[in-house]
């Protein structure tokens, strides 16, 4: 479970990015984050995997205070969360292979460990017949889908995605939505995704909290997007 | 095993930073070998005038023998005198035969009456040499003194100094230079990486795992740099050996046990590689803020 317990994050240029937000998200849940730009999505997101630090209020997750995490035991949470950009993040330089064994090589497992888990990834998003190819002779989805591939192959507890969908056309947009669900389905991996997608949102009826200039405005079970 | 691997695909990536980190070592240990030799045989000179003082005193045509021992005994009343060897005309012509015996044009026309009759002073102190020649540069009978003075030593002594005091300076100075192209080059290596590393970063990579394969491309870069210095140094000398014997005789320098090229490459080696990972932990501190 997911907390944040009066969490406020003022930046150093004044800017109030989160206000006094109080949040639970239960283990299995997926959400989607909704708001303009600037409404604090990224903040909230980047709070949970301990990249910033609240000014004020305590973030927990399974009941432990993540502040108190000492930055050489950063690593061990950092591995129990996995983590979806916009913008990929791919290494361009890596064949979908590589990318995607990185989160298991960091953990210095065994070549025939990740060959297995590696290629039982990609069979899951549907890529293992690409394996082999570099970032730049894949499409939009797929390589969103490798990205999503090397957020699940250690197996996270928790998928962050930051506007997944972003870069990508309505049809592949739901194709990497739905993927996200199967996910969360199969796996009872907690997914937090921050969007602007109306339609992907409307479509999917999910619990659907919406920031406004850094508080939350709503929070509803099975909710639709909204803009403003 | 599987990080070394991947340093090496990490250098194939931009060989042309390796290659310029890899030249500045060699051309630093390369330097510092040469001093090193340098050094060490200037005192090898050193030590072997220091320890031989002696002088040569060469007499006219017609001097009897009784004459010379008479000069002799004279000698030894300095109280510096260790030994005295009287050298005939037969023992000189001996000893010029042995000296030239490759060149036969210089023996053919030599007898034993065109060389003098000598005797070969050993002195106790190198400050005797300046006595004895004081004591007998004028009598009659002496025709020449042929000693390496006091003066000649103390140059060659201050010569070795200022070879040792250059040598560091120097040395120092490539030294610096070579440290701060490995801060460079690893800290373009972290700038091109930077992505990669920040989703290590996101991924749960400790900071040992991100910062090991630089520590290991410094270590590298001092590995192969101070073998290749120690591998130029071996060839140059040997190349040179017989050229540098001949301007030294007779103080025997080489041939040089190979054991002293293997604590040299062994040395040099311990100190690049520590350069280079204190150059890639200045450049990891720097740029990743990873201590």
């Amino acid at each position: 479970m997911i907390q944040f317990e009066s969490v406020t994050k003022k930046y150093p240029n004044g800017q109030i990015a989160l206000d006094d937000v109080n949040l639970k998200i239960e283990d299995g849940e997926f959400v989607f984050v909704t708001g303009l730009s600037g409404a604090g999505k990224s903040t909230l997101l980047k709070l949970i995997t301990r990249e910033t630090r609240p000014s004020v209020g305590k973030v927990l997750i399974d009941e432990q205070d993540i502040l108190k995490i000492p930055e050489g035991k950063l690593p061990i949470l950092r591995r129990r969360i996995g983590t979806i950009f916009q913008d990929f993040k791919l290494l361009l330089n890596r064949t979908v292979f590589e990318n995607v064994a990185v989160p298991l090589e960091v953990l210095s497992q065994k070549d025939s460990h990740i060959e297995k888990e590696v290629s039982a990834t990609l069979e899951k998003v549907g890529l293992l017949e690409k394996a082999n190819n570099f970032p730049a002779q894949l499409s939009g989805g797929e390589i969103q889908r490798t990205a999503i591939a090397r957020a699940i192959v250690a197996k996270p507890v928790v998928l962050l995605a930051d506007e997944p969908t972003g870069d990508l056309d309505p049809k592949t947009a739901r194709e990497v939505v739905e993927l996200l669900e199967k996910i969360n389905k199969e796996d009872k991996t907690t997914i937090i995704m921050a969007t602007h997608n109306e339609a992907v949102v409307n479509h999917f009826k999910k619990r659907v909290i919406v920031l406004k200039k850094g508080k939350i405005e709503k929070d509803t079970k099975e909710g639709t997007y909204e803009a403003d | 095993m599987k990080q070394i691997k991947r340093t090496l695909k990490l250098l194939r990536r931009s060989p042309y930073h390796a290659l310029a980190a890899i030249l500045a070592m060699t051309l630093t240990f390369f330097i510092t070998s040469l001093f090193v030799i340098l050094i060490l045989g200037g005192q090898l000179v050193l030590n072997y005038f220091e320890q031989q003082p002696e002088l040569h005193i060469f007499f006219k045509e017609d001097v009897q023998d009784s004459k010379i021992e008479e000069i002799a005994q004279n000698t030894r009343t300095t109280g510096f005198v260790k030994e005295v060897k009287f050298i005939s005309q037969e023992e000189a012509l001996a000893i010029y035969r042995e000296r030239f015996k490759d060149d036969p044009q210089l023996l053919e026309s030599v007898t034993a009456d065109y060389l003098p009759k000598s005797i070969e002073v050993a002195v106790t102190k190198p400050e005797g040499i300046i006595e004895i020649t004081k004591l007998v540069k004028d009598k009659p009978e002496v025709e020449k003194v042929v000693s390496l003075s006091e003066k000649a030593i103390e140059n060659l002594t201050s010569s070795v100094k200022v070879i040792r005091f250059g040598g560091i300076i120097f040395v120092s100075t490539l030294t610096v230079v070579s440290f701060l192209i490995i801060i460079m080059v690893v800290g373009m290596r972290i700038a091109l990486r930077r992505d990669e590393i920040s989703i290590m970063n996101l991924v749960g990579a400790t900071k040992w795992y991100i910062a090991r394969p630089f520590f290991l491309e410094g270590a590298f870069y001092g590995l192969v740099g101070a073998s290749i210095a120690a591998f130029l140094t071996y060839a140059v000398l040997l190349f040179y050996s017989p050229n540098i014997q001949e301007f030294v005789e007779p103080i025997q320098i080489f041939p040089i046990h190979p054991v002293f090229f293997l604590y040299l490459w062994v040395g040099e080696v311990l100190i690049a590689a520590a350069i280079g990972v204190l150059g890639a932990a200045i450049a990891l501190y720097r740029y990743l803020k990873i201590r």
